[in-house]
């Protein structure tokens, strides 16, 4: 037999119209994307190539790798980088764990549990900024109510969002605050999806709820706690809108706390130099695609 | 016993634990209605000892929040209709109708699903000012009519759904636009609920792209025009808090009523933005 | 309305699934297309339809080339095996959906529809959901919708394997009164033979994407074209015993065991036999030709199920619960003039 392409007598489609029809479809919605996602993706790498790039004019000098160069020799640079590692170092770690134990104990059968789940989901859906105005006044050094509980226990105040030393505490503990609704939910869903016959196994061999917290739920769960982590850690990546409110739209007290979104708008819209913008751009988009590629790769992985 | 006990601590680790998530938006709440002297008072008061919309009215006198709700509103409006039109026809078009490199075009998309907007604003912002639509109102709508992500979630629901419907809808000489809207959609409506509560949000707490195309003050939405507000309001939290309120509180309404739509779609595939 | 299939293949990719099948179904007919899953009858079905494409072939209905037709020109109704109801419209919604299309007036579409709702008795569920209705309930409203628009030819894909068993048997006459009241010719899919043989005209019985026989179901019975009809059909499966014929001489493969079947005179065939004979075709009969021995009894009422062996094959047989058999014994056969075949164990083919 030659080549499998079969001549068929097709279902005669008579008008046009009708051939053309799930493009039709797709237009609406093939504008927007191209128009706002993948030609700003093209461009946003050609830009990020363009040296002396005026974006006024859309002028440049000549091809290169001259935006990559500054941007990497640039210490404010290398200071949004470190910084934003450390908040992700910070804030992934510790916003799992404590999502692991809550979403445990929120998986029992509780009383008031759609109470719970409001009061622990909620940071979700408010507006981070608007909720960060309401962290400024809480981490105020001598009203605030954090420094107040926090002198119970013998701490003296602290100065929270004055002090260079304590503005990354209290961006990662907001920050924390902010995630783990999100974190919870996809653990929740994962603690959901364990068969219960693997407890009911287990109780009935007689082991402790410690041992079966760390010999059942841990490793069965481990597949959506990966999964969590990359999510959050790309997320984590573009810090910016928790940063933004707490210290009045400035990186930090005293400008020590960029990031590297906050680095793409102080170069964009401060600077102007859009050259230096993309190519810090693409950077960011670099870390977060080292991270898709391993949670795809491992997801196909375990997925075998 | 021993269970008992157990059972208090977890009830105990929770209410605690519960109390922390909300004490911000307690301490927003109550703060909205202190007094000057009462918010700048240490040890702290917990609740304001009366209960006036001052707060409120001065917010609102020294800034236009009414013009910016109603832009939020508008924005939301808007932006989930554009967006949910455009998702259920793409949605259908890669669920149930054939047409070359349909496969193709689809995991491209998905490809292009981990771009983050942040990279997307140098260009996005040029184009703004290209349209001439840099600081107005729909350039807040403009860049977010078609989804990739709530197309994905609403393609996988409509591949849910038996091809035996759509053949006897054909059969009986239905058009593909008369099935996808007497048919398709009546039938996902738990689905579209999801998107358009997701995107709702979405655009109600959107921050970052209004602070870059947004400059004058009948333009700006709610959470963009608070941060614009701190600067005049800075040394007084109680209308910070007041204005803060006027953003968050619609929301957590919403929550209230609609919490298991919204879990389940942040469930089934994360929050954007 | 008369179709015609004229020498239809469906090929895919890979696969043929249908090939070169031709048959006609007189008008006011209910033909079974009965096969094993994976036969090419659903792809028939789908062709009929207009879902897929023919890959040659012509197919007619009357007069019109239907060949390339778009399904809604085709003026056929179909019912799925899964029925295809639309979850959120009522009974009513549902009936009415096909007449919305065709624009007819809303108070001639509630007319028509109450009136094919009495016909299949789903008048009294027109306000229910698909939802609140059962297995059968759904299935009689999904006639309903595929019969309200008063098609020229009706198919039903696998109606019944949906349903329990009781269920099974109340909607298969349902349905043959329905066809037989709208006078609807009606091709009815399925792979449960005795479904097939108890409500069809006719039956077309396919294999592998090729027509085996076409024909009334007591000629599919009786006279079975080859190996492969002969075991599909009938319960109890019929009794195939392997062995070689030479001039009416039948002997079971052990080379020992033989009959000299007087019927089989002059008979003789160089590809191995089957010798298949229906359980109820054998006669207890002290000269009959078949020396067997009783393996296994089953009372069954006035008869009883008796299990032979002859010549290292078991078969199971009918026999009259009178005559006492007793396991272990050694009993004489003859057979019947019906339902008794020689099968060529090569071909399939029959001898005779």
């Amino acid at each position: 037999m030659k080549k499998n392409t079969v001549q068929e007598r097709k279902i005669e489609n008579k008008s046009f119209l009708s051939k053309i029809e799930p493009f039709l479809y797709l237009l609406p919605f093939l504008i927007g994307l191209v128009v706002f996602t993948l030609y700003p993706v093209i461009n946003v790498v050609l830009i990020s190539f363009k040296e002396g790039y005026s974006h006024l004019s859309r002028n440049f000098t000549e091809w290169g790798l001259g935006n990559y160069e500054t941007v990497l020799a640039d210490p404010r640079f290398g200071q949004a980088i470190s910084n934003t590692i450390k908040y992700v170092l910070l804030v992934v770690p510790i916003s799992t764990c404590l999502s692991i134990v809550i979403a445990n104990l929120l998986n029992q059968k509780l009383r008031f549990s759609a109470l719970f789940q409001t009061a622990y989901f909620l940071p979700m859906v408010t507006s981070i900024t608007a909720v960060g105005l309401a962290w400024k006044l809480m981490y105020n050094k001598n009203f605030g109510i954090i420094n107040y509980l926090l002198s119970f226990f013998g701490v003296d105040k602290i100065p929270w969002l004055e002090n260079a030393q304590w503005s990354i505490p209290a961006l990662v503990i907001f920050g924390i605050w902010n995630i783990l609704p999100f974190t919870i939910i996809l653990l929740l869903s994962g603690l959901q999806n364990i068969d219960p016959l693997y407890y009911t196994a287990a109780k009935v061999d007689g082991s402790s709820s410690l041992r079966i917290f760390f010999r059942i739920t841990i490793p069965l769960l481990a597949p959506t706690i990966f999964l969590v982590c990359i999510i959050n850690t790309i997320s984590c990546f573009k810090v910016f809108s928790e940063l933004y409110p707490l210290f009045n739209g400035k990186p930090g007290p005293f400008n020590n706390l960029y990031t590297v979104v906050y680095y793409i708008r102080y170069a964009m819209m401060e600077n102007r130099k859009y050259g230096i913008a993309a190519a810090a751009a693409i950077i960011l988009f670099m870390f977060i695609f080292v991270f898709t590629m391993v949670q795809h790769f491992i997801q196909n992985r375990t997925r075998r | 016993m021993k269970q008992k006990v157990t059972r208090f601590l977890v009830y105990l680790f929770l209410i605690i634990g519960g109390l922390i998530m909300l004490l911000p938006f307690f301490w927003m709440f109550s703060s909205a209605f202190k007094t000057t002297q009462e918010i700048n008072k240490f040890p702290p008061q917990w609740l304001p000892s009366s209960i006036s919309l001052v707060n409120f009215q001065r917010a609102f006198a020294m800034a236009p929040f009414a013009r910016y709700f109603v832009n939020s509103i508008l924005v939301m409006v808007s932006s989930v209709g554009i967006t949910t039109f455009t998702t259920i026809l793409a949605a259908f078009a890669f669920s149930k109708l054939h047409f070359p490199g349909r496969s193709l075009i689809f995991s491209m998309l998905l490809a292009l699903m981990m771009i983050p907007f942040e990279m997307l604003i140098i260009t996005n912002y040029s184009t703004v000012v290209q349209l001439k639509l840099w600081d107005t109102i729909p350039a807040l709508i403009l860049p977010f009519t078609s989804s990739i992500f709530y197309t994905y979630i609403l393609k996988n629901f409509f591949d849910s759904i038996s091809d035996s419907l759509y053949w006897s809808a054909r059969i009986d000489g239905s058009s593909n636009w008369r099935y996808l809207w007497k048919v398709m959609v009546p039938i996902a409506r738990p689905s579209l609920t999801t998107i358009i509560l997701l995107n709702g949000l979405a655009s109600w707490n959107s921050f970052m792209w209004p602070m870059y195309v947004i400059a004058s003050d009948k333009n700006r939405t709610l959470p963009w025009g608070l941060q614009v507000f701190t600067t005049e309001a800075g040394s007084y939290p109680e209308l910070l808090m007041a204005a803060s309120t006027v953003v968050v509180f619609p929301v957590i309404i919403l929550f209230f009523f609609c919490r298991k739509y919204i879990v389940r779609g942040v469930a089934r595939g994360g929050l954007k933005g | 309305m008369r179709v015609v299939l004229d020498h239809i293949t469906k090929q895919f990719d890979d696969v043929i699934a249908v090939n070169d099948f031709s048959a006609v179904l007189e008008s006011g007919e209910l033909v079974c297309l009965l096969g094993p899953s994976g036969c090419g009858k659903s792809t028939i079905l789908n062709m009929l339809s207009g879902i897929l494409p023919v890959t040659r072939g012509t197919i007619m209905f009357d007069n019109d080339d239907v060949t390339t037709m778009p399904p809604e020109k085709r003026g056929i109704g179909l019912v799925f095996q899964n029925y295809a109801l639309y979850p959120h419209m009522t009974v009513m919604g549902n009936i009415c959906f096909p007449l919305e299309t065709q624009r007819v007036p809303k108070a001639e579409r509630i007319e028509r529809a109450n009136e094919i709702a009495k016909l299949v008795h789903v008048d009294m569920l027109m306000n229910r959901k698909p939802g609140e209705l059962s297995g059968g309930q759904q299935q009689r409203v999904a006639i309903a919708r595929a019969l309200v628009k008063n098609p020229r030819l009706l198919l039903l894909d696998e109606p019944l394997s949906n349903l329990d068993a009781r269920l099974r048997l109340e909607m298969r006459e349902e349905i043959r009164r329905i066809q037989q009241k709208t006078g609807v010719t009606t091709i009815f899919v399925t792979h449960d033979q005795e479904e097939a043989m108890s409500i069809s005209d006719r039956i077309i019985l396919m294999k592998a994407s090729l027509l085996q026989q076409n024909d009334i179901p007591q000629n599919l019975y009786n006279q079975p074209v080859n190996q492969f009809v002969a075991d599909f059909l009938g319960n109890p499966p019929i009794n195939n015993i392997p062995g070689t014929l030479r001039d009416g001489v039948f002997t079971a493969q052990d080379g020992r065991a033989k009959a000299i079947i007087p019927e089989f005179k002059g008979l003789t065939s160089q590809n191995p036999v089957n010798l298949s004979v229906r359980s109820e075709s054998f006669i207890l009969d002290e000269n009959g030709p078949i020396e067997c021995q009783v393996t296994r009894v089953y009372q069954m009422g006035k008869e009883e199920m008796a299990y032979f062996n002859f010549g290292g094959t078991t078969f199971s047989a009918y026999i009259d619960a009178e005559k006492n058999l007793v396991v272990g014994s050694t009993v004489r056969l003859s057979l019947k003039r019906r339902g008794v075949f020689v099968f060529d164990r090569e071909t399939g083919e029959r001898i005779r």
